[in-house]
């Protein structure tokens, strides 16, 4: 039924063109459509144009995909107003576009002599590796040069990082001042930026918080030019919008201008150029709405008569925006019916024409490429750049009396004031790097570790955001695409889950659908995991990293003692900033101010800090694993933070007890996994327990170090005790779902038995 | 009628073996040559038919360039009438001849421009001017070594020297007799065939650059009497710019013509590549005189992997097929 649909859609048009009456009066090129509207004849005719390749690439990719050479049919037919948008909006005012944005791609293209979107469109259906948005892996609309970062987000999970990025254009310029940086990016400094959605996508939890957090940036005096743009087809799937929804929930919200794009196709132009001058003037959020229609269903696969009358679905097409469109122009004197019959045949032509030759084009064949833009894999650069010497006099006027190497006091030889010293550090040797997230500035973070770090860096580079995990990290997908170094705290690792989909769906995969051509380099710092005896309960201890091991690229550091955390802490950086890499560094926050290792008062667990002196071990990578006893070989002891230091305690006392001895390996890196050390080490040891604090269930990493060896042939015993599936109980009874030295020595006779 | 291109050549394309294919009945060569009379200049029939090809004589662009002119309108009045012509690309002064050759300006005012603009080449002629340096082998594989070369040496000599044009396999630099001088001296020398590289172009200024910058000032005050009109056939320009018979914005065009086509790099190689990947025409026509982009087109076939087209062979075998991707008209 859909595919008569597209034919009857299509036999409109052309009779409309055959019918409409020659205008009374032919516009001169440069006049306008009426008095005081800015659109002329010929800009509305190359509207007309772009409008017309958007929808002859749509019934393209139909034809595509019947024939088995195309692999995606959700259109743009019935949005093609969008084209007002691209033609009004520069190039260098970043968008961030949804899937029915055919028209306006091609209307932006046209502002770049040189581009190709009738091309570039058929080399992304048809999945070539040559597609310049994506290299062959998704059908997105993307180009580097015009400033589109590929979207792949059905779900609005792009409107967070927009306003993140609309945020830090105006933080850039300030650190570019304040600090003598030279241009972090290629903006100007009047850009906007914008996001497109639909009307059913405006629910989504993610555009609730993209627009929650622009406004309250305004509120807070933040620039913040963000042009919110809903395509409003009054429908999502199946599933009719409420009558004016989109106007009654976004018009007349205090720091957010509305403006209603309706009506014919002038009107809608000079809306959207005020909403954009608004935008760009103010520096503030602005929601344009422009009414569309849906053609031919959510995709080619759905079949609209399920759920929409006959005379429903004729009644929509009557409202098509290129049939308004052409009886506007010629009853205008915009255009003739003959101009606009050329038009049309012009692009029809060019598109069939095309088709085949797009289909011949290379695909992706090779599994290496595919993931290349993933996870780049750059160690000697990483160590080169994380080893380089900070110099004295610029770190003493940071620190003041004191250099964090020279501190004796045990207050500041912790794991949480290494973290904090190394992060003084990391700001001194990336003057690009910002540091956010909830209570980080004047508090100086929960715990502590961010103390004087906004007193040092400033407000700019140090600062406090909104309650909300999906802004700080859709800050920090902004702020590191527009060339900041983002360094975004998640409080608690619980926190977290609720915003995952800002790193799995989008931070990690942004090198990966833009074939490298955008990246986000972030490292985003988690404090986390449990043993807080008993205090805080479940959002406090949470256990669980599975969710963030199991995501593509996503690089995991999780260090156990000070000395390790500032130089991983300098490795992770530098992956970010010169591999643009995204890395979470998950802090256990139980050892953070712990001071001892094997009894009360023996300060075992305080460390010296390394200082940024130039040696090769003033930064750790992963793969680089520590190592307690290495010449010890009764027994392999795999573990990483807290777990790490209860194995050391466990260790010590089996070698009390029965003089045998166990080499203890912290894994440091939890993504990837060590897994040629712990090879090397299990060899040598002959038996291997894996300590692993997490959730029995795939929430840690002893499922994959276990797997790992029994795949490669070891063959000696292996055990592992874990946490229990279980959330993390108040008070003593968190003990005993969780891994404790009992269950570690436990484990160990098991092992050696 | 099959869908074509239209590639229309720019000054190296006049040569002794070019000569005498002007036909003297023919109304735009009796108009051109009232124009010229007017202006005082040698009659374009008796250069073309003169006994020997000289070029002290022949090449000085105000006699060159309006015979090419006159010589590819020739042309594409005989391709309008056997293709369906989608879309008219040129290199360098072929850009004039396009404005004209696609309806944008009348015979008369096409052939005023190029009269004019090398009359100006002239008279505002520097000391400088246009090397042409091979990118590819004679097999037409790129060679990077040499685009290394090149590129280093345009950025040393930032201000002196210049991308002039992208023309496919070849770099055509242009610059100060300074920047020419140091640009022979850091690149290679190459022999193909006779011809040994980097060549200087006899008579040709430093175009496509800042320093011709008078010339674009110049040609702006006599460009107020052209009249520039909608194209009947869309031009893509050398910035790779669509210019559609509906949409053309005749104030882009003027100052594309008087401004950035001067004074910027003239991009042939991504106007073809616009023209081939938005238009998939089934054959590029190259017009006369000469064949002068027959092998640049082809290795722009190349670069694209035009209908698998990857190699100089695989180009050569695919001329010799049912559908050839390049047509010339004056082998």
């Amino acid at each position: 039924m859909s595919a008569d649909r597209v034919t009857i859609v299509e036999e409109n048009l052309d009779r409309l063109l055959a019918e409409l009456p020659e205008p009374d009066r032919i516009l001169a090129p440069e006049e306008p459509l009426r008095p005081g509207s800015s659109l002329t004849a010929a800009r509305a005719r190359n509207l007309f144009e772009d409008m017309l390749l958007s929808r002859t690439l749509d019934i393209a990719a139909r034809a595509l995909k019947a024939k088995g050479e195309g692999f995606y049919t959700i259109s743009s037919a019935g949005h093609e107003l969008n084209a007002t948008v691209g033609a009004l909006l520069r190039p260098t005012d970043p968008c961030l576009l949804h899937y029915r944005s055919g028209a306006l791609f091609a209307s932006r293209l046209r502002q770049l002599p040189g581009s190709t979107p009738t091309w570039d469109t058929l080399l992304s259906l048809t999945a070539s590796a040559e597609d310049p948005a994506s290299g062959g892996r998704h059908k997105v609309w993307g180009s580097r040069a015009a400033w589109i970062p590929p979207q792949t987000s059905t779900i609005a999970s792009h409107l967070p990082k927009a306003v993140g990025m609309a945020f830090a254009l105006g933080r850039a310029r300030r650190l570019e001042v304040e600090a003598g940086l030279g241009p972090l990016s290629d903006l100007p400094q009047d850009a906007v930026v914008m996001c497109s959605f639909g009307d059913a996508s405006s629910n989504h939890a993610t555009a609730l918080a993209g627009i929650n957090a622009a406004r309250y940036a305004k509120r807070k005096g933040n620039p913040v030019p963000i042009l919110f743009v809903c395509e409003d087809n009054q429908r999502g799937i199946s599933v009719e919008t409420p009558s004016r929804w989109v106007q009654d929930t976004w018009d007349s919200r205090r720091h957010l201008n509305f403006f209603d794009a309706v009506g014919e196709i002038d009107q809608v132009w000079d809306t959207v150029e005020l909403a954009i001058r608004t935008c760009r003037q103010q520096r503030g959020p602005v929601f344009l709405r422009i009414e569309t229609i849906r053609l031919w269903g959510h995709a080619g696969s759905d079949v609209e008569t399920a759920y929409r009358t006959l005379d429903d679905i004729e009644a929509t097409e009557a409202r098509d925006p290129i049939l308004a469109a052409a009886r506007r122009l010629v009853a205008t004197g915009a255009a003739t019916p003959a101009q606009l019959r050329q038009i049309l045949a012009s692009t029809r032509a060019r598109v069939t024409a095309a088709m085949p030759e797009a289909t011949q084009r290379p695909k992706l064949t090779d599994p290496a490429k595919i993931v290349q833009p993933l996870a780049p894999n750059e160690p000697e650069r990483w160590k080169a750049a994380a080893t380089q010497a900070l110099p004295e006099d610029a770190r003493r006027a940071v620190f003041g009396r004191r250099l964090p190497e020279e501190e004796q006091s045990s207050t500041r030889r912790t794991l949480a004031a290494r973290i904090n010293q190394a992060l003084h550090d990391e700001m001194l040797r990336h003057p690009e790097m910002i540091l956010f997230g909830e209570d980080v500035g004047r508090k100086g973070g929960v715990y502590g570790l961010s103390q004087r770090l906004q007193e040092r860096f400033g407000q700019a580079r140090c600062f406090d955001t909104l309650l909300d995990e999906t802004t700080i990290l859709g800050v920090a997908q902004g702020a590191a695409q527009v060339g900041l170094l983002p360094v975004p705290e998640i409080q608690y690792l619980a926190y977290l889950h609720n915003a995952i989909d800002q790193l799995r769906g989008e931070a990690c995969s942004t090198a990966y659908f833009s074939n490298g051509a955008f990246t986000n380099p972030m490292v985003v710092r988690i404090a986390g995991l449990a043993y807080q005896k008993g205090f805080g309960g479940h959002f406090h201890n949470d256990n669980s990293i599975g969710a963030l091991r199991e995501i593509p690229g996503l690089a995991m550091a999780c260090p156990s003692r000070g000395a390790d955390a500032a130089r991983m802490l300098r490795g992770a950086m530098a992956m970010a900033a010169e591999s643009k890499r995204v890395v979470a560094f998950l802090e256990p926050i139980a050892l953070y101010h712990e001071r001892d290792l094997y009894e009360a008062g023996d300060e075992g667990w305080l460390s010296d800090y390394p200082a940024p002196d130039g040696s090769a071990d003033s930064a750790l990578l992963p793969g680089e694993v520590g190592v307690h006893q290495p010449d010890a070989g009764d027994l392999l002891i795999v573990s990483y933070a807290n777990g790490y230091r209860l194995s050391l305690r466990a260790a010590r006392a089996w070698e009390e007890a029965t003089g045998k001895r166990a080499r203890v390996v912290d894994l440091r890196w939890l993504n990837p996994l060590p897994h040629e050390a712990v090879r090397a080490h299990a060899a040598e040891c002959g038996r291997v327990l894996v300590v692993d604090e997490c959730r029995a269930t795939g929430a840690g990493i002893a499922d994959a170090l276990i797997a790992d060896l029994a795949e490669h042939g070891f063959a000696g015993r292996i055990k592992s005790v874990r946490g229990m599936d279980a959330y993390i109980p108040l008070a003593d009874a968190a003990n005993l779902v969780l891994v404790g030295e009992e269950q570690i020595r436990a484990g160990i006779e098991e092992v050696m038995a | 009628m099959s869908r074509v291109v239209l590639v229309l050549p720019g000054r190296g394309s006049y040569t002794e073996r070019t000569m005498r294919q002007l036909p003297a009945e023919h109304p735009w060569v009796q108009e051109a040559e009232a124009l010229r009379a007017k202006l005082g200049l040698e009659p374009l029939l008796e250069l073309d038919r003169a006994e020997r090809f000289s070029p002290a004589r022949h090449l000085r662009p105000a006699h060159v360039s309006p015979l090419i002119y006159l010589r590819t309108m020739l042309d594409v009045e005989r391709v309008r009438r056997e293709y369906e012509v989608v879309a008219i690309v040129g290199n360098s002064m072929g850009w004039y001849t396009a404005l004209a050759a696609g309806g944008a300006l009348s015979f008369e005012d096409g052939f005023r421009l190029v009269q004019q603009m090398s009359m100006l080449q002239e008279e505002h002629g520097s000391d400088g001017g246009q090397i042409v340096y091979p990118l590819v082998g004679e097999d037409w594989k790129r060679i990077p070594e040499r685009e290394s070369a090149v590129e280093a040496v345009v950025r040393e000599q930032a201000g002196e020297l210049f991308h002039s044009i992208h023309l496919g396999g070849q770099a055509v630099l242009a610059g100060s007799r300074a920047g020419l001088n140091a640009a022979t001296e850091a690149l290679e020398s190459v022999q193909q065939g006779r011809i040994t590289y980097p060549l200087r172009l006899a008579q040709h200024g430093p175009y496509h650059t800042p320093l011709v910058d008078a010339t674009a000032m110049a040609a702006r005050t006599f460009a107020a009497d052209l009249v520039f009109r909608q194209p009947e056939i869309e031009l893509i320009d050398g910035l790779g710019r669509r210019h559609t018979p509906w949409g053309a914005e005749l104030e882009a065009l003027r100052d594309y013509t008087f401004g950035a086509q001067i004074v910027g790099t003239y991009d042939f190689t991504r106007s073809v590549e616009v023209a081939l990947c938005e238009h998939a025409p089934e054959h590029l026509v190259a017009t006369g005189p000469g064949n002068t982009l027959g092998g640049i087109c082809g290795q722009i076939l190349i670069g694209l992997h035009w209908r698998g087209i990857d190699s100089k062979d695989a180009f050569l075998a695919a001329q010799d097929g049912d559908t050839p991707p390049l047509i010339s008209l004056d082998r």
